[in-house]
């Protein structure tokens, strides 16, 4: 199952061709290097335009993460990962 | 020519493209999984086991107790959509949405036979499986009518075109019911006349079905026939909304009358942002609940004078449930509006106090629209938002990034 977390987590980030890429983020210790983004997407919230990618780490976990630009900031919603397989 | 592009359980493949771990297994997307409620989707490794779409939630964890139960996320799936969107206006400016996982594709002069409509339906095809990861089913014809049942003749994955001719063959010997736009009781109703299939449909004198079903028996015949001239019609023209509306799964079944009269002030005041937020007033409130027998019940009143605003519809929404509910537990509750019109006709303020009313809707909307739809709610819906803590597809919590750290209300 998912783990929701809404976690904020710090995220190495490439901002090229205008567009946002994930690389890597850390969480609970470990350093976590995107292997590929599976998917994306975006919601407004008010004013602000919220950015959703469902990322593949390691061992194919995978995780959502947000970027907020009101921080700005990153939050890791919801992770799968072999940890909290069933 | 005309494409119907249907993807292919499109929330559990979405899941599984995001998921790579999903892939190959049976997925069910629904709301909260923790709690109850329906299956929105069920992806086509769930589906031998008799897991459907509406299903409640206990019986597909009965059928299907292995498979990954998924949280609905209706923000991805829109954002998806819009992104196949995208791809298909790359084809041709031509492309009417006709739901979350559907549109219509007119090709037009690129494509004059049925043959070049394959070629180009079968590219599209390759590109959404490339960019996204994901299945679709086409269906290719001379018209929509045929393009949207011939999407549904292979799946998953499918690509079927029909001409007039090739659509007569195919569909005639079926179930009447199949027809696009033939219920269950308008099929009950031909067959009582011995019209059993497509082809007795389209066999059948035009006197009987137009003295049988009014003005629609000719239409029924051409669409048996294959023959339809419904207009395409391209999405940047946009097509106005005939009703709004918003129903939610309780966790549980309730007969508290103040929790279920929260929930109705709530969604009320959903459909009322929507409906401002469109551009529309509206001229018919509905009440919709499900009791704990699975009854469903549904009315509806027709106001003075057209609104926009959420007390007023929660008013009249109040007041049919009052009339319909006999204090036996519900477990589901649903407010729409219909009887939509861009601008009101009739006199709305005649008073101060509407004008004040207005300004102060204007105000409030002024803060979601920057803030979010969260900033502001009606005081009487916040008991509940505790109760409940769940509205469809995800928390009220969860809508805003790191909130689950915040000290609950």
């Amino acid at each position: 199952m998912f783990e929701t977390l809404n976690d904020p987590v710090d995220v190495l980030t490439a901002f090229t061709d205008g567009k946002l890429e994930p690389l890597r983020f850390r969480w609970r210790g470990s350093v976590i290097r995107i292997r590929k983004v599976t998917g994306r997407w975006s919601r407004r919230e008010g004013q602000a335009l919220l950015r959703y990618f469902s990322v593949e780490g390691p061992a194919s976990d995978t995780y959502e993460l947000c970027y907020d630009p009101r921080g700005p900031r990153w939050v890791l919603n919801r992770a799968w990962t072999s940890g909290n397989r069933e | 020519m005309i494409l119907l592009i249907d993807m292919d359980s499109f929330f559990a493949s979405v899941e599984q493209a995001h998921h790579p771990h999903l892939r190959g297994r049976a997925v069910i997307v629904c709301g909260d999984p923790s709690r109850r409620g329906v299956v929105t989707a069920a992806s086509y490794e769930a589906r031998p086991f008799g897991v459907r779409a509406g299903m409640p939630l206990q019986e597909a964890k009965r059928l299907c107790p292995d498979a990954e139960y998924v949280e609905g996320n209706p923000d991805k799936y829109v954002g998806v959509s819009l992104q196949l969107l995208d791809l298909y206006v790359q084809y041709t400016p031509d492309v009417e949405p006709f739901s979350v996982d559907e549109a219509f594709v007119g090709l037009g002069r690129r494509a004059p036979t049925l043959e070049r409509a394959i070629e180009i339906a079968r590219v599209i095809q390759r590109e959404i499986d490339a960019r996204f990861g994901l299945g679709a089913s086409i269906g290719v014809g001379p018209n929509k009518l045929i393009a949207k049942m011939a999407s549904g003749v292979h799946k998953p994955r499918g690509l079927t075109a029909f001409d007039e001719a090739g659509f007569c063959e195919h569909f005639w010997p079926l179930e009447v019911q199949v027809l696009w736009g033939v219920g269950p009781q308008l099929a009950a109703r031909m067959r009582s006349l011995g019209i059993s299939t497509v082809g007795d449909l389209a066999r059948a004198p035009a006197a009987l079905l137009k003295g049988s079903f009014g003005v629609i028996g000719p239409q029924l015949k051409e669409a048996a026939h294959g023959k339809d001239d419904t207009p395409l019609v391209p999405y940047h023209q946009g097509v106005d909304a005939k009703s709004i509306g918003h129903e939610v799964t309780l966790p549980r079944d309730c007969a508290d009358r103040d929790d279920l009269l929260g929930t109705l002030l709530r969604l009320s005041d959903q459909v009322a942002r929507r409906t401002r937020t469109e551009g529309f007033v509206a001229r018919v409130v509905a009440l919709k609940f499900r009791d704990h027998r699975f009854r469903t019940r549904i009315r509806q009143r027709a106001l003075d004078t057209h609104t926009d605003d959420h007390a007023r519809i929660f008013t009249v929404a109040r007041e049919l449930f009052e009339t319909l509910w006999n204090g036996e537990p519900v477990r589901l509750i649903g407010v729409s509006v219909a009887g939509l019109a861009r601008e009101a006709t009739d006199q709305t303020e005649l008073f101060a106090s509407d004008r004040r009313t207005r300004a102060l809707r204007q105000a409030l909307d002024r803060v979601r629209d920057r803030l979010g739809e969260a900033s502001v709610v009606p005081a009487g819906s916040l008991g509940y938002r505790r109760a409940l803590g769940h509205v469809p597809f995800g928390s009220v919590a969860s809508r805003s990034p790191g909130a689950a750290r915040s000290k609950p209300r």
